[in-house]
């Protein structure tokens, strides 16, 4: 008694206080990688944003919101945020609606299941930068498949990649293409795991045709899964970047800049790496709003069992 | 412990022993584009060490494009891990140069004296020079040239012996091919990227992108406003579509394209690409002006970084090595540029004889006396002004303003973006 009461602490206490030191200390390699790799590197940019420096000078400058300033009366950054959000605006909904359509119908039909899984997996897989020179092909507005099939039926296949007015809907097909099968799987993941009694019960209680069961089980089953592909898809439209990179330039005449691609000329081609960061600030407030108001919007809708 | 210390022991002897008698220098060279230039590189810096056996040559990670490139530079300069010699494009010497990062290599030519004899004449050396100051030694240079179709051609009434010699001709057979229907195309002119094409135009009507003493827009004088109205008229009569850059070069090769206006760079590709589809040939750019006319030239310069005596004189003999006739009879023929070095193009141990069985090769070299350094311009939006004529030039070749709009646009963007002084 009389050795605790100089210490001052119960022996609850005490062990108490050294599982959390043993806790910290466990947590440590983690929270030093986060802090390396993640924390300060976000503070670094921050920081930058506030400056005006350019790659190769030696010393820069505090120039306050200049950066910030000069972004609001950007007409650069304006088309790119608007590209990218008409670009977020087709890719998102229309990749997890067909990703949902391709795994209900690989799911409800046993044969050749790991042979349609993989086809629609590939373009996942495959390295977007070498499809690029396909697609530019495919899309050709002269020798292009696509646009000669179009002229079978009569239609005038549009000058997909080369118009202004067309080019962002051309990358949007892409990028359809290329989240469909990441949606698939997770979609797949979500479908083998509602339990099977669901159905059945919901088969007794009246529900015959395949529409009423998708609307009462599978949907409402599905979720959490449809609230983290949702996540994933809009982060991953906002990122668009590689496409825009090799088939486009952003161009013609800024028809094509999105986000990331401004922000890679800004800080890599022009090396103003203070205004570059400044746009990276904006381009991560822009996520984290979006992410925000999607959990709170849709985390009241789904139902976790 | 005791086996490492032994080991560690071990290494340090055998370290010591395998020393060479002779101070041998080490060089780090850094290159961008290694799909492009590794071979070459290669190739040279192995001839460079039986030539020099004192100096040994070693290469850094190579950048996977120009851009790349400059950001390493810039970011390793004054630290221990920047490499003596690297390879900057010809229109980023001067941001470079702005950073005070690369050598001054007058003193270093001056001393050299008879340049001139070793194939330096003083137009090659005026390429990689930032206002006077010799910055590089053009390594891999080029300069636009038509290439054509001359299957199309023919088949347009044209004859391909005879390859048009003003822009005039070219837009009137142009729009005879385009005509011949079945998704050929008359033009494929390289505008988009750059500005390099663009000062094809303007360079080849005697113009010049600003005033002399780089305060004021001079492109938008009457030799920008003809350099303009010839690509609108590309597009109205000429059958120039609106394309990407790879859309244009696969349209190209795949035989529906008459006339396509890009870098000699290119030609071996183009030649490869191409196979035996049709009868490929190339010829002259036409010159808005044909007695002022010039051309700007593109490619890189070989730079020196390093600041140590010792080091700079060996990089100073390799840069000579690099840049010098065995060099470019290197480069030359596995890409298409052109020699940027006069003794090589001629003579026959280099590369007289490879000219005489490569006819196609020799548009690029017979241009090189138009050729002028590819204009840089200043302050720290010089790369960003090139983006504003490109995007007014894409408004001319989609039809959205006339070419005198478009061209007082780009005006007012640049003035806005040259520095303030």
């Amino acid at each position: 008694m009389a050795d605790l009461a100089i210490s001052g602490y119960s022996p609850i206490e005490t062990a108490a206080r050294r599982e959390a030191r043993t806790a910290l200390l466990l947590a440590s390699p983690a929270l030093v990688l986060m802090l390396v790799f993640i924390i300060l590197p976000t503070v670094a940019v921050i920081v930058l944003g506030f400056t005006d420096f350019e790659l190769g000078y030696a010393s820069f400058r505090f120039v306050g919101f200049e950066n910030y300033a000069e972004l609001l009366n950007s007409r650069t950054f304006r088309k790119s945020l608007w590209n990218t959000a008409v670009y977020t605006a087709i890719v998102t909904p229309v990749s997890i609606a067909l990703g949902l359509g391709v795994a209900l119908l690989i799911e409800s039909e046993p044969r050749g299941r790991s042979f349609f899984r993989t086809v629609y997996f590939l373009p996942v897989a495959s390295l977007l930068v070498a499809m690029a020179t396909v697609w530019q092909y495919l899309f050709h507005p002269s020798i292009g498949p696509l646009n000669a099939l179009l002229a079978q039926f009569g239609i005038p296949g549009p000058n997909w990649l080369g118009a202004s007015s067309t080019v962002i809907y051309g990358l949007s097909v892409i990028g359809i293409w290329q989240s469909i099968g990441f949606n698939m799987v997770l979609f797949l993941a979500g479908l083998t795991a509602i339990p099977r009694d669901l159905y059945a019960a919901a088969e007794v209680d009246g529900a015959k045709s395949a529409l009423d069961r998708f609307r009462l089980v599978t949907w409402p089953m599905l979720g959490p899964t449809t609230l983290f592909v949702t996540t994933i898809s809009v982060i991953n439209s906002v990122k668009v970047f590689e496409t825009v990179k090799t088939l486009t330039e952003g161009g013609p005449n800024k028809a094509s800049e999105v986000l990331l691609f401004t922000i890679y000329q800004e800080g890599f081609v022009f090396l103003r790496v203070g205004y570059a960061s400044a746009m990276t600030v904006v381009f991560l407030a822009i996520l984290v709003v979006l992410m925000v108001l999607q959990y709170r919007f849709l985390d009241r809708q789904v139902h976790y069992s | 412990m005791k086996h490492i210390k032994k080991a560690l022991a071990a290494a340090a002897m055998s370290m010591v022993l395998s020393m060479p008698a002779h101070a041998e220098t080490t060089l780090t060279v850094h290159y961008p584009m290694p799909g492009f230039f590794k071979d070459v590189m290669d190739t040279i810096s192995k001839k460079f060490m039986e030539e020099n056996p004192d100096i040994k040559i070693q290469f850094a990670n190579p950048s996977a494009t120009y851009e790349e490139g400059i950001q390493t530079i810039m970011r390793q300069a004054g630290t221990a891990e920047m490499p003596d010699v690297t390879f900057i494009g010809l229109n980023r010497l001067r941001m470079l140069n702005e950073r005070d990062i690369p050598v001054d290599l007058t003193p270093l030519v001056a001393a050299e004296g008879d340049m001139a004899a070793k194939g330096f004449s003083d137009n090659i050396l005026k390429l990689a020079q930032v206002k006077g100051k010799q910055v590089g030694l053009a390594f891999a240079t080029s300069n636009p040239i038509m290439y054509y179709n001359a299957d199309l051609v023919r088949k347009a009434g044209g004859n391909p012996d005879v390859p048009p010699a003003t822009w005039d001709e070219v837009i009137a057979l142009g729009g005879k091919i385009k005509a011949l229907g079945d998704g050929n195309e008359g033009i494929d002119f390289r505008w988009q990227g750059d500005d390099w094409m663009f000062s094809g135009l303007l360079f080849g009507a005697g113009g010049k992108m600003l005033s002399d003493d780089e305060t004021k827009v001079a492109f938008n004088g009457p030799e920008g406003q003809k350099a303009v109205e010839v690509l609108d008229r590309m597009v109205k009569q000429g059958g120039l579509p609106v394309l990407t850059k790879q859309a244009g070069e696969q349209a190209f090769t795949a035989g529906k394209v008459g006339f396509a206006f890009q870098t000699t760079g290119a030609l071996r590709n183009t030649i490869k690409n191409v196979g035996d589809k049709f009868d490929l040939r190339t010829a002259h750019i036409p010159l808005i002006d044909p007695v002022n006319g010039r051309l700007p030239t593109g490619g890189n310069a070989v730079v020196i970084l390093t600041k140590d005596a010792d080091r700079q004189a060996a990089a100073w003999k390799f840069a000579k090595f690099a840049a010098g006739p065995y060099g470019a009879s290197v480069v030359v023929p596995g890409t298409g540029y052109v020699p940027n070095n006069e003794l090589a193009a001629k003579s026959p141990d280099y590369l007289g004889n490879f000219y005489k069985e490569n006819p196609l090769f020799r548009a690029g070299l017979e241009q090189m006396p138009l050729m002028q350094p590819w204009y840089a311009f200043p302050g720290s939006n010089g790369v960003k002004v090139t983006q504003a004529i490109v995007e007014n030039l894409s408004r001319i070749v989609e039809q959205t303003a006339t070419p005198k709009e478009a061209l007082d646009d780009a005006a007012a963007e640049v003035k806005g973006l040259l520095p303030r002084s």
